[in-house]
């Protein structure tokens, strides 16, 4: 378990998430690739915080980290949710303008 | 004390300024208001001579205007002040109540307020101030009856030509203040002889030139010739006690400038005498009683000038006075003439003034005593400048004789047109008319005592003159001279009123003179500069305008036309740019997610590379 | 692999599943409560994703073939590059040897510090996570109490309250 054994799939992580939220048309698939990022970010944080520099920062980062995966969730779902009531739009190439 | 002397000036001025500019509404008051002002200031004259007061105001730095009455001035302020309120007295008659008398009498005032400011003042630019004023007056006096052209063109040749006559003195003010060390700088009168050469001889031409120009001497005479078509009162004034008088005044008083410039005095004199004998022969040409009168001014001042040159400063004044008294009575009675019979040629008079009686014993004194027949005044006073002229040199003397035998000749010959046979009942005179020319003939003959001692000597005290007895055979050859030359010409009649040559008539053509050799050229150089402005100048300002329209026109052409291009090119190229920073902007969210992390990515690749 | 299946609820369990796989290795690289929190929230997390793939999708369980992408190359490129720059990073980056040891307790090192120097952080998170709440609440909400109500709220129903449910 070396350090670069443990960034490099955090980065593969990280990269695949890239490609989701890029590709996906659908809102929901494009938040999992969000996930996806933020989870290679934590996986990353996790790695150099043991390799590197074991210090609270580290896990605090962590927490961060996954904090905003949760908050991430929880505000795109309400505003897919707040969107498809008023306009039935659940990808993201429908929401181009402002207003419908 | 000095507030008499404030006063002698103040109130002519004042009374006359303020007469001036009351206009028709004051025309009611003028006359009774003038006269009290004009006795006042005889009061004032005769006081202020008796206390000799001296004031000084300032005006310029280091150079005050500055008033004093000594002997000389005190007699002359006398003279123009007495001789102011008879003329006045007789100018009540002669301007009606139909004129604006109010003008009149306003601008008398001023005249001789001016002339009071004239012999009174002791630096040059208090006289300077004095003196202008003094010409402006006349010009407006002259040129009383304003709506004849003819008489305004004379007002005005008369005042361009003392006017110009004037810058001698500007000229004189301005060498004393260069050539001023301690003394002249100030411009004291009596400073100017301590002058320093060259400056010295720049003040002694430039006093001498513009007195000359005042008192109608050669060359300058003809424009009193002009100034007769001014009211017969204004002649009486202007000729006996102002205007003319005050070149021969200022001349008497800076007798010593003259003798310290050493070239001064001959010339002075010589001027004097040639001018005696040349408006003489004028005077003897005219068969106009004012013109000969006029001419007869020139001569009598010549007189006076010649005293001056000579020094001989108690025989001067006392010819001033004199000439005053006669000259003012004989125009009196030519301009009542004027009034009453409607003509001024000798030839229309005969016969006809025996309508006043008065007029003819009143106009024989005067014409006698300008003739210096004995007993009357000019004949001694003549004499006593003549003496002084003799021990200078026998020429001028001889000459200062001719001038005295033509003076003889000229009354003579007006005093046989005026003494004709009588062809009309005779009329009673106005009391207005009869004071003065009463009093003036007394004072012709009273004034005689003043040429013989013991007057004399306390006359020359007065005046700060030497008191040079003329010894008993001049009194006795002039006064023979002057008693034959009028019975031959009394006795002979119309063949020696006949004559009359024509260059002495058109007043020695001294005024075509003037038009040939100054006015015309200067005229011409206007005309020429006129041209030069029109066809020269505005061509060029012409040129310029046409160029800065054709510049302009080029800058439009060339460069506005690419400098819009610019513009443009600028604007459509922000354009552009807000077009393609318009692209991003899809409204779609995966590209908007891709440019940031292209932009993050951007940035992080920077970053490692720079640290 | 998330994004190969057809299915929706298929991928959410490959998300799923990577997710845990992050917990597991967080749990390997000896952060313990780190980790099964994570596994725990993500669990939970992709059961919530289930349910919203179930309201918002097309093709929940995978029945018909199709694809929603787009600009895949474009996507496909850049992930590459930030992939590869990440790479670089991490193997070129000469990291330094590990200052101090890793403590006995790392829990116990997270608490202190969340309780005592890192206590600014853990209350920002804490508001976040409230606004949050709160913000997706008032986002996903069909009708508020303002809209029933009127601005007074003292007043009675202006209408019944919505039937939930879809609209009919």
């Amino acid at each position: 378990m070396t350090l670069e054994l443990v960034l490099l799939p955090a980065a593969a992580l990280f990269a695949v998430g890239l490609y989701g939220a890029l590709t996906q048309q659908s809102v929901v698939m494009l938040m999992m690739g969000l996930e996806l990022m933020l989870g290679g970010v934590v996986l990353a944080a996790a790695a150099v915080w043991h390799h590197v520099a074991p210090v609270a920062e580290g896990q605090v980062l962590i927490v961060f980290a996954v904090t905003a995966m949760a908050v991430e969730m929880a505000v795109g779902f309400a505003v897919v949710t707040a969107l498809f009531r008023a306009r039935e739009i659940d990808t993201t190439d429908d929401a181009a303008k402002l207003r419908g | 004390m000095s507030a008499l002397l404030w006063a002698l000036l103040a109130v002519p001025l004042g009374g006359g300024a303020a007469l001036a500019v009351g206009g028709r509404p004051a025309d009611r008051y003028a006359p009774a208001s003038a006269l009290a002002v004009s006795a006042c200031a005889l009061g004032l004259a005769v006081a202020c001579a008796l206390t000799g007061p001296e004031v000084r105001a300032p005006l310029l730095g280091g150079v005050p205007a500055a008033f004093a009455v000594d002997g000389l001035s005190g007699l002359t302020a006398i003279t123009v002040t007495a001789v102011t309120l008879v003329v006045l007295v007789f100018g009540t008659v002669d301007i009606g109540p139909g004129e604006a008398r109010s003008r009149f009498f306003g601008l008398m005032l001023l005249f001789s307020g001016a002339m009071l400011a004239t012999v009174t003042a002791t630096t040059l630019p208090a006289l300077l101030m004095a003196w202008e004023v003094m010409g402006a007056t006349s010009w407006a006096l002259i040129g009383y009856w304003w709506r004849d052209t003819e008489r305004v063109r004379a007002a005005t040749t008369a005042f361009l030509t003392t006017r110009a006559a004037d810058l001698g003195l500007y000229l004189a003010a301005g060498a004393a203040l260069a050539g001023g060390h301690h003394g002249a700088g100030s411009l004291r009168l009596d400073a100017l002889p301590q002058a320093t050469q060259p400056w010295l001889t720049l003040v002694t031409a430039g006093v001498i030139t513009a007195a000359l120009g005042k008192s109608a001497q050669l060359p300058f005479g003809f424009w009193l010739s002009g100034a007769m078509r001014g009211p017969s009162p204004v002649s009486a004034l202007l000729h006996s006690a102002t205007m003319v008088v005050a070149g021969a005044y200022l001349l008497l008083r800076l007798e010593p400038l003259l003798r310290a410039s050493g070239w001064g005095g001959p010339v002075v004199a010589w001027t004097g005498a040639l001018s005696a004998v040349a408006f003489g022969a004028v005077a003897l040409a005219q068969r106009d009683v004012k013109q000969l009168l006029a001419g007869s001014s020139c001569a009598q001042i010549g007189f006076m000038v010649l005293a001056a040159g000579v020094g001989a400063r108690t025989g001067g004044t006392l010819q001033l006075v004199a000439h005053a008294a006669a000259k003012s009575l004989a125009f009196l009675v030519a301009g009542f003439w004027l009034t009453t019979l409607g003509t001024r040629s000798l030839p229309a008079l005969r016969g006809r003034t025996r309508r006043h009686p008065t007029t003819v014993v009143a106009f024989a004194a005067a014409a006698l005593t300008l003739a210096g027949v004995p007993p009357l005044a000019l004949w001694a006073t003549k004499d006593v400048l003549l003496s002084a002229a003799l021990a200078d040199s026998a020429a001028l003397y001889a000459v200062g004789l001719v001038g005295a035998v033509l003076s003889a000749a000229y009354s003579a010959k007006a005093l046989w047109y005026v003494l004709g046979p009588a062809n009309e009942p005779s009329r009673p005179l106005p009391p207005a008319v009869r004071l003065p020319l009463g009093l003036l003939s007394l004072s012709c003959l009273a004034l005689t005592a003043l040429a013989f001692p013991p007057a004399i000597d306390s006359f020359a005290r007065v005046v700060d003159g030497s008191a040079s007895e003329p010894r008993t055979w001049e009194f006795v050859l002039s006064g023979a001279l002057a008693a034959a030359v009028v019975a031959a010409f009394l006795d002979r009649g119309p063949r020696s009123a006949a004559i009359s040559p024509a260059w002495a008539r058109r007043w020695l053509g001294l005024e075509a003179a003037a038009n040939r050799l100054l006015v015309r050229p200067t005229t011409r150089l206007a005309d020429l500069l006129g041209a030069f402005d029109g066809r020269v100048l505005a061509r060029a300002a012409r040129a310029v305008a046409s160029g800065a329209l054709v510049l302009a026109r080029w800058v439009d052409r060339s460069w506005e036309r690419r400098l819009d291009r610019a513009v443009a090119r600028v604007a459509g190229t922000a354009g552009l740019l807000g077009g393609w920073a318009r692209l991003p902007q899809t409204g779609l969210l995966h590209q908007y997610l891709a440019q940031a992390v292209s932009a993050l990515l951007v940035a992080a690749v920077v970053l490692v590379l720079v640290r | 692999m998330v994004f190969r299946f057809d299915s929706m609820a298929r991928a959410t369990y490959a998300l799923l599943l990577a997710l845990l796989c992050v917990g597991v290795d967080v749990l390997l690289l000896g952060l313990d409560y780190l980790g099964v929190v994570v596994v725990l929230m993500m669990t939970i997390e992709m059961a919530l994703m289930a349910a919203f793939m179930v309201m918002f999708m097309m093709n929940p369980a995978g029945l018909a073939p199709m694809s929603m992408t787009h600009n895949r190359r474009g996507a496909a490129l850049l992930s590459a590059v930030v992939f590869v720059a990440l790479a670089a990073g991490a193997l070129l980056t000469p990291w330094p040897s590990r200052r101090g040891d890793v403590p006995p307790d790392p829990t116990r090192q997270l608490g202190r510090s969340l309780m005592g120097g890192q206590m600014l952080t853990m209350m920002v998170l804490g508001l976040a996570l409230f606004a949050t709440i709160v913000a997706s609440v008032v986002l996903a909400t069909r009708r508020g109490r303002y809209d029933r109500f009127g601005d007074d709220l003292r007043g009675r129903p202006a209408e019944p309250a919505a039937r939930g449910g879809l609209p009919r």
